[in-house]
């Protein structure tokens, strides 16, 4: 029983999930940091579902307006380790073609429909100012004076 | 044949592949790779211009962006990318060295980029234009 729940800890923190509440993320191998890192902060795998991550890396050159392709080992590489990390839950499903993780039931639910002005959803570190560490938790957001999640 | 050859090869074989990947170029022998693939698409291929890199940096060629949107009118500074704002680090290799030394990345940049801007890969014409102006941009 002791070896059974030591091993599904080690497990969780080798897949890098953040433990229940605590809002805080990897740390990331270092290709997906680098490769999913350059443009925006790497988001924690766990916000989106194994078939969402899949829909994403099947049009990397069509990215949400910016071509992100990868050479194929790199995109393997990375395509697996996002399906391993991914989350199991149906509020984190996609639900458009591209599968925005800023379109999902959780992400809509925690940050309302419309990010601050002249911020984009994409733009994590915005508010949450250490998500370059992975951290999201709710002592490291700074909200824009003023704004307020729409319902 | 022993076990201290043995992992001697193994540790020389780890060695070349790790190798193989990080190998460092400098933009100067970038330009020279780059001039022979331009010789092979023109054999009228003379030399790379500075002048028409810069042009072609800060041209929109059709489309909404330019090299500039990212990469700032100055590409030894620090710009932000055109969606979600985070910070890129200078282009010119003068304030930031490690630009134009990893052929891994100097490709998928220009696959990526040409596309953004320029809705087609760039020619080795334009890219060792680009590199050239680049090389002359000081901090």
């Amino acid at each position: 029983m002791k070896a059974t729940l030591l091993s599904a800890f080690l497990l969780i923190a080798a897949t890098g999930n953040a433990l229940a509440g605590s809002h805080v993320y990897g740390p990331f191998p270092a290709d997906y940091v680098e490769e999913c890192g350059s443009c925006h902060v790497a988001f924690p795998p766990q916000l989106l579902t194994a078939p969402g991550w899949q829909r994403v890396m099947e049009q990397l050159d069509k990215h949400y307006g910016a071509d992100a392709s990868l050479e194929d080992k790199r995109r393997t590489a990375i395509a697996d380790f996002l399906r391993r990390s991914a989350s199991t839950r149906d509020k984190h499903a996609p639900t458009e073609a591209s599968a925005r993780l800023s379109r999902t039931a959780w992400f809509a639910r925690e940050h309302g429909p419309t990010p601050p002005a002249k911020v984009s959803f994409a733009e994590c570190t915005a508010c949450h100012t250490a998500a370059d560490r992975g951290d999201y938790s709710e002592r490291s957001i700074k909200l824009p004076a003023g704004w307020r999640r729409a319902r | 044949m022993s076990i201290r050859i043995l992992a001697a090869l193994a540790i020389a074989t780890a060695g070349a592949v790790v190798s193989s990947t990080a190998a460092a170029i400098s933009p100067a022998e970038l330009q020279t790779s780059l001039a022979a693939e331009a010789r092979q698409a023109d054999p009228a291929f003379r030399e790379f211009s500075a002048q028409r890199g810069e042009t072609f940096y800060r041209a929109k060629h059709g489309g909404d962006w330019s090299c500039s949107t990212c990469h700032t009118d100055n590409p030894a500074m620090p710009g932000n990318h055109a969606v979600t704002n985070k910070a890129v680090k200078p282009l010119a290799p003068a304030a930031n060295p490690d630009r134009f030394t990893n052929p891994e990345k100097v490709a998928k940049w220009f696959k990526r980029n040409c596309n953004d801007v320029l809705k087609r890969a760039c020619t080795a014409q334009e890219k060792g234009d680009l590199v050239a102006w680049l090389l002359t941009v000081k901090p």
